[in-house]
């Protein structure tokens, strides 16, 4: 969420980053809509986003199957990788056809 | 916690932290003027009886909790009963009434950040409790040995004890919603961003 999400803040309280409101920017998706949803109230969505609050793992869970994703690709101990990098400069590589030097290509 | 307090039909929006600062430091200073107030007036004959309903009218039109209205939600989580028989003093509920209907029961359910934030509150009330339990100590033992110092300052170890009770029955009622209010940061408005 550091990188991905608006504002860059972190992991907030909880120690936990998590890629929901660039799931929901993605996918146009209101915190009311999701929080409905997934049975919470939206201001938790809010929480949630800034990373001041650690989900349980059955709301994690229900995230999860909302944005039809492992519970890994949303919420992470770890720095989430910048999407930009993940997408184009994976791409880029390819495309000079020399993988990165640590990519499992190159193993 | 709900955004807003609608008072007497007009709607407040209490979103900001700095606003439920303002409400808990306004209900905490009219009870404890009413307290004061009391001791000079009757030494709490009759108004004590006054300040423990106005705290639990503050409950009832503010702070919530215990009851369905006001800005936090109910810590049982239950929405209202549904009476048969319409109720009494119509006119009055009418200006109190809540923007939410009886039967949405998502309207007072707690979710689990709410749930783990009024644990929280309750533990600190908790705490807090129990420094005014031990406030009421002293008096209570002065009750017992009678000392003469106290005769001589004119005060009554009977009378402190009953006006501390009173205090402490306010904080029961009252605190773990005010710490709620004055802990929650500001919410957001739009739902819909």
């Amino acid at each position: 969420m550091q990188d991905n999400a608006k504002g860059s803040q972190g992991a907030g309280e909880s120690g936990l980053y998590n890629r929901i409101a660039v799931l929901r920017a993605e996918r146009g998706i209101s915190r009311q809509e999701l929080a409905d949803a997934v049975g919470v109230n939206y201001q938790t969505i809010g929480f949630l986003e800034r990373g001041d609050y650690g989900p349980s793992l059955k709301l994690a869970f229900q995230i999860a199957a909302y944005f039809r994703l492992p519970v890994e690709a949303i919420f992470s101990t770890e720095p989430f990788e910048l999407l930009s990098r993940q997408v184009y400069g994976q791409g880029r590589e390819m495309a000079a056809g020399r993988p990165e030097p640590n990519s499992e290509e190159s193993r | 916690m709900r955004a807003e307090l609608v008072f007497f039909g007009r709607r407040v929006s209490m979103a900001t932290r700095q606003r439920r600062r303002g409400l808990v430091v306004a209900i905490y200073g009219s009870l404890l003027a009413l307290i004061a107030g009391g001791w000079f007036l009757d030494r709490w004959r009759s108004t004590g009886g006054m300040s423990l309903w106005l705290a639990l009218l503050a409950c009832m039109v503010f702070l919530g909790g215990h009851y369905t209205r006001g800005l936090v939600k109910p810590f049982n989580g239950k929405p209202p009963r549904q009476p048969a028989m319409p109720p009494a003093l119509l006119f009055l509920r009418l200006r109190l009434y809540q923007p939410v209907l009886a039967a949405d029961e998502e309207a007072y359910r707690n979710d689990e950040r709410e749930l783990r934030e009024r644990d929280r509150a309750h533990y600190r009330a908790y705490q807090g409790m129990g420094l005014a339990l031990a406030a009421l100590w002293f008096p209570a033992l002065w009750l017992v040995q009678k000392p003469e110092w106290l005769g001589r300052l004119g005060a009554d170890a009977g009378q402190i004890v009953f006006g501390l009770l009173l205090a402490c029955f306010a904080l029961y009622v009252t605190l773990p919603q005010a710490i709620l209010l004055w802990t929650e940061p500001d919410m957001e408005d739009e739902a819909t961003r």
